[in-house]
């Protein structure tokens, strides 16, 4: 026996395979011949690799094949609508979006080019359709709250200084929005 | 001529360079539109990619959903497919990956690296089952037979039972396996030897009993350790 059954469970892969080269091959041969061992353990791996190599081990599970054709019709028949769908919606939320920004942004401008400016020069203001403050505000001589009032205002604390309302606005006082909310200033110069 | 008469050697003759010719065909008349083409695209991988997902993921349903997902997937893809490699092993490729991300989202990541863990080059040293009989292929008629091989795969620790899978069920080349594995062919020739000889040794106590199957795994000393 030219070789060892060591060396024989070695190469034993690399024959199966028919790795090894001609005389490495020979000598195995003439082992298998002789070593009843070595040649079961030959057989052996040759079996266990036809068994696994037959399509029914590991076998696809059954239905597989309806679930998978069932799956890739959805990707075949539904895929390339549902894009066009999505990308129709797309754009019509886009349309919709756009539809809505246009007034949208329209409403802001004129906002910023009529409302703001009258708040500038007319404030304090109450809402439109409050009645004009005739006459003065007060203001607080103990507090550093900035804040004007009508005189009657219970937020009013401390001693009481009256200006007329442009006056206060022109001072940095700020209307309070409890009672000026109610009143619109009278405009003054 | 290999040994196993189901054992495929290295880049062995002209009918992988047809097959490799008609699905190139089958690609580009696929990417032209004719999506119907896929399913016979796929259809000689279908068990291939299972039997990889399933000796990865453990669970035939695991297995069938990540399968159709990768196929799915391929499709997808195919425009990306740069025909450098053969579609099959393309395909098995992105298997791997998708089984990757399978196991993580299901935290399931902690059981073996595909590169790593020990290639023991120790030589194996086989049991004595001398009296080791071919077993008819009629045998796997029976379901506890495909479900003792099933099973013994799942005793290998996955590096083996990776390079097995990848050889000797879904028949790639030794150059195939080592290119999908990212590993050396030596090292797929080690991982190859010490599977082939543990599904043996496992296999062999309960399939020679002249017809009786006796697969009580529980009673087989994993021969490794």
């Amino acid at each position: 026996m030219g070789i060892t059954c060591e060396e024989v469970w070695r190469d034993i892969s690399d024959y199966v395979d028919d790795e090894l080269d001609p005389k490495q091959r020979t000598a195995l041969e003439e082992h298998f011949a002789e070593c009843r061992h070595c040649a079961a353990v030959l057989e052996g791996t040759c079996n266990v690799i036809r068994l696994y190599r037959d399509e029914r081990a590991l076998a696809l599970p059954k239905g597989f094949h309806d679930r998978l054709h069932k799956r890739l019709d959805q990707t075949f028949t539904l895929g390339p609508k549902e894009r066009i769908h999505t990308s129709r919606r797309a754009v019509l939320a886009w349309a919709l979006t756009a539809a809505a920004a246009v007034p949208l942004g329209f409403a802001l401008f004129s906002a910023k080019r009529i409302i703001l400016p009258r708040l500038g020069h007319e404030s304090p203001s109450g809402p439109p359709d409050s009645p004009p403050i005739t006459g003065l505000v007060a203001v607080s001589q103990d507090s550093d709250d900035k804040v004007f009032h009508v005189p009657s205002c219970p937020y009013l604390h401390g001693k009481p200084k009256f200006l007329p309302a442009a006056e206060a606005v022109r001072e940095g006082y700020a209307p309070c929005p409890i009672c000026i909310g109610k009143h619109k200033p009278e405009k003054k110069g | 001529m290999p040994v196993c008469a189901t054992t495929n050697c290295e880049g062995n003759d002209t009918r992988n360079d047809q097959i490799r010719a008609n699905e190139e065909l089958l690609i580009s008349r696929i990417l032209e539109g004719e999506k119907d083409l896929f399913l016979e695209l796929i259809r000689p991988y279908q068990r291939t990619v299972y039997a990889t997902l399933i000796s990865m993921l453990g669970t035939k349903e695991d297995a069938e959903d990540v399968t159709q997902d990768v196929l799915l997937k391929a499709l997808a893809r195919l425009h990306q497919f740069r025909r450098e490699s053969a579609f099959g092993t393309w395909l098995i490729q992105i298997a791997i990956n998708e089984a990757r991300m399978r196991r993580r989202k299901l935290r399931r990541g902690i059981m073996f690296s595909l590169t790593s863990g020990p290639d023991d080059d120790e030589t194996y040293v086989p049991k004595d089952f001398a009296d080791w009989r071919e077993i008819p292929s009629e045998a796997l008629e029976r379901s506890e037979i495909r479900e003792a091989l099933g099973k013994a795969l799942t005793l290998l620790e996955e590096h083996y039972r990776l390079a097995f899978i990848l050889r000797d069920v879904n028949g790639m080349s030794i150059t195939e396996t080592a290119n999908v594995l990212g590993i050396t062919r030596g090292a797929v020739k080690t991982r190859l030897r010490r599977a082939r000889l543990m599904l043996r040794d496992i296999l062999s106590p309960g399939l020679q009993q002249g017809g009786h199957v006796d697969l009580t795994f529980k009673e087989v000393r994993k021969p490794w350790e």
